[in-house]
């Protein structure tokens, strides 16, 4: 058997009385798309807060590849090929779309320590930058400022930040959240773009789009894990029918 | 860099190198060497402030470590570029001391564990007596004579100073375009972000911390090379707040503005303060307008003005660019 791309085990997290995340468990195999659902405070992007390392949890195991990643901090978590997105955008708004993927590409290399040299001169970041932007269609807006930009080209912008990093495990939370129809199909199919070697854990509400795109689906409900299994089961499942609809 | 900025540089260079020629009297050359001194200063603190968004109101304290462990290392014996290299190497030390400390709090925290450190060193300057001279502060035996060098007198101390300002400003210069500056801004406007791309954001932090102690050190046997005398007067609060006033007065986040602000203010000081009895109340006055008109400096408020004057004259686009990367 495989080691799982992302392992999540007994996993806990309380705010104050509040249970946010209550013994979550759950399995992604390596390539897989995994889909995660739940209605409003269901702990989903506590659960990737507490995978990234936004936010300590109380008890509990992440593994990455088989290696425990509970105690790391965030940027080390990152450097094994950790990458997310944030459903409420967390960019970089005064600069350039190109100096937002370079700030990424930057995460990853040793020269981010070196005081010395100039960092426009180091060409190959900009035109593996210039290449990430062109993967989400924004080469032509690469040297506009993000504040000038639209939302949906900031989305794209996120999407395009993590890429570049050519994550191993991509956490995408709401990536199409506030989005035209329009603009939901060219997103989505960027995702369909992304080679299987990078496996996908994401969060979203628009069911229509994001059924489509993964394997395996797990429903989160209170900070439990209710139902988990291939798309049809979980549809098919009268709790998630009772989640979604029941109330 | 462009061909205008490159004759902007020189023009500069030469008029900083032509000032002892251009004001012969003695007092105006010495002040010169102190409006550098004053700008190594403010450019070491804004390396903290502009960039990386820490305000600190402990950078005399640097001033306070290097320049009586310059002082005493003299004292005790030892050759002048010694005494200053081992008193550089421990308020760096000292700097990433002072740096751990701080960084455990962030925002009001911060400036309120810089400022009780920086009152501690006061307070210790100007309790232990025998170490320091209390009150009386310490004398220097001698200015050194670099490379032979004679710089008693003001005019080749102004160059021997600006030489040292020259080479710091090259290196300051660099730092906040490299791509450790790119991190430590992108720290300082999205941290979270940043360390889920992968960067040590307190690390990176710290590391600018020490540089910023560091270059404020250098400024410190500056300071005290010019004065032969250094009192627990020049390490107070004061002037740690002024250090800070002239980066903001300049404008933080822009190289020249930390540099504009401490000619300003060591100007106002030094010779306004000849004519007008309240020259306090004048700097206040001073700071107070170019807030309200100019709410990020000096330098960043001038350009703003030019392009928008630039843009009615010629009816041109202004040009794109941030801020915070530019000269």
């Amino acid at each position: 058997m495989t080691t799982p791309a992302l392992q999540v085990l007994e996993l806990n997290k309380r705010f104050g009385g509040l249970p946010a995340t209550q013994n979550v468990s759950l399995q992604v195999m390596p390539g897989e798309r995994r889909l995660i659902i739940g209605p409003n405070g269901a702990g989903k992007t506590t659960l990737f807060n507490l995978v990234t390392g936004d936010l300590s949890a109380d008890s509990g195991s992440v593994k990455l590849f088989g290696q425990e990643i509970m105690d790391m901090r965030t940027p080390d978590r990152v450097q094994l090929g950790l990458a997310r997105t944030y459903q409420i955008l967390t960019l970089f708004p005064r600069e350039t779309l190109l100096h937002n993927v370079v700030l990424a590409l930057l995460g990853l290399r040793g020269l981010r320590w070196n005081p010395w040299s100039v960092l426009t001169g180091h060409r190959d970041l900009y035109e593996l930058a210039e290449v990430a932007l062109t993967q989400v269609g924004l080469a032509s807006s690469a040297s506009r400022i993000v504040s000038e930009t639209s939302y949906g080209e900031r989305r794209r912008l996120e999407l395009a930040m993590a890429l570049a990093q050519k994550p191993k495990v991509l956490l995408l939370d709401e990536p199409l959240a506030g989005l035209s129809q329009g603009e939901r199909q060219t997103v989505r199919a960027l995702l369909d773009k992304i080679p299987r070697d990078v496996t996908i854990i994401m969060i979203e509400h628009d069911m229509d789009t994001a059924l489509g795109f993964a394997e395996r689906i797990t429903l989160l409900h209170y900070g439990e894990v209710i139902v988990e299994g291939t798309r049809a089961e979980v549809v098919a499942d009268p709790r998630t029918r009772e989640v979604y609809l029941g109330h | 860099m462009k061909r205008g900025n490159i004759i902007a540089l020189i023009v500069i260079a030469i008029c900083f190198i032509a000032v002892p020629r251009i004001i012969v009297n003695e007092f105006y050359v010495n002040l010169a060497s102190q409006v550098l001194i004053y700008a190594l200063f403010a450019l070491s603190i804004n390396m903290m402030l502009g960039y990386g968004g820490m305000v600190s109101l402990g950078h005399a304290a640097y001033l306070g470590v290097a320049g009586y462990a310059c002082i005493l290392l003299n004292i005790a014996g030892y050759d002048h570029l010694t005494a200053a290299v081992l008193s550089l190497l421990l308020s760096t030390a000292f700097a990433g001391l002072f740096g751990v400390l701080s960084l455990r709090a962030p925002g009001l925290g911060f400036i309120m564990i810089t400022l009780a450190i920086g009152q501690i060193v006061w307070g210790i300057a100007y309790r232990a007596n025998e170490l320091t001279g209390g009150d009386n502060g310490l004398r220097l035996p001698e200015r050194p004579r670099p490379f032979g060098v004679d710089i008693r007198d003001a005019e080749s101390f102004y160059y021997f100073t600006l030489i040292v300002f020259a080479i710091a400003l090259f290196f300051i210069w660099r730092f906040s375009r490299s791509a450790f500056g790119a991190s430590l801004m992108g720290a300082r406007d999205q941290p979270r972000r940043m360390s889920m791309l992968g960067h040590n954001v307190w690390l990176v932090r710290w590391l600018t911390f020490v540089m910023a102690g560091f270059w404020g050190s250098v400024a410190g046997i500056l300071f005290v090379y010019y004065n032969v005398f250094l009192s627990p007067h020049a390490i107070a609060l004061q002037q740690s707040a002024e250090i800070l006033l002239m980066a903001i007065l300049g404008g933080a986040s822009t190289l020249s503005g930390p540099i504009v602000g401490a000619v300003i203010i060591t100007l106002v000081k030094n010779v306004v303060s000849t004519y007008v009895e309240r020259w306090n109340t004048l700097l206040g006055a001073i700071f107070v307008i170019v807030i309200i008109f100019m709410p990020y400096g000096l330098v960043p408020g001038c350009r703003q003005l030019w392009r928008r004057i630039a843009m009615k004259v010629g009816g041109r686009k202004p040009a794109r660019g941030t801020g915070a990367s530019a000269a």
